[in-house]
């Protein structure tokens, strides 16, 4: 059986949503928040992190058929 | 050689988790040394014709996205318009200069699909193991 680790999952559900989201380099914590990604990718600098992970995070976390 | 990408975890509205097949990407223009994105997300998408991303990601590097070639697409949620344009794609195994669709009403940070990515891996979903394994294919 596989086990689902929801850490990341439970990190998401706390972020702001139709938002973009700098996540540390190792993605297990928020290390910055933007309207558009240019904004999030400055923000991450400014907080320390010049490499993080980008995310947009949608309206609303429904499974996704695009 | 292959890399093996577990699934990542996002929450789902109302309570549970959805996973799927997610690769760390950045892009760039094309023109030499042009600096490149800070790395993002984009899913695995063989649904996709294209790779696909959100058009705050192309104004980031600096491109007027309204001034691509117009391509319409055809999604579950009906007609979707998304612009091209030329860029550099940084994946493993090398960078890859693709045409790729830029649109604002992407709800995540990009698609990666059938002309750009799958035309250069070996993509093996396993929902069993809850990761995806990816081969560059090198052509001659």
């Amino acid at each position: 059986m596989t086990v689902i680790n929801t850490t990341r999952a439970d990190l998401l559900r706390g972020a702001p949503l139709d938002s973009w989201i700098a996540l540390s380099k190792d993605e297990t914590a928020i290390v910055a928040i933007g309207a558009t990604f240019g904004e999030a990718a400055k923000n991450s600098e400014r907080a320390g992190v010049d490499d993080p992970v980008i995310l947009k995070t949608p309206k609303i976390w429904l499974p996704l058929s695009v | 050689m292959s890399i093996k990408l577990p699934y990542k975890i996002s929450p789902l509205h109302g309570g549970g988790v959805s996973a799927c097949a997610v690769l760390n990407v950045n892009i760039a223009l094309q023109a030499k040394n042009a600096p490149r994105t800070k790395r993002f997300e984009a899913i695995i998408d063989s649904g996709a014709s294209r790779c696909l991303f959100h058009s705050s990601i192309g104004r980031f590097l600096g491109l007027q996205i309204e001034r691509g070639l117009v391509e319409d697409t055809s999604g579950i949620n009906g007609i979707a318009r998304t612009y091209l344009h030329d860029i550099a794609l940084y994946l493993p195994g090398g960078v890859a200069n693709i045409r790729a669709g830029f649109s604002d009403d992407l709800p995540l940070a990009g698609l990666l699909g059938m002309n750009g990515f799958f035309d250069r891996f070996k993509v093996v979903f396993d929902s069993t193991a809850q990761q995806c394994e990816l081969e560059r294919i090198f052509q001659a």
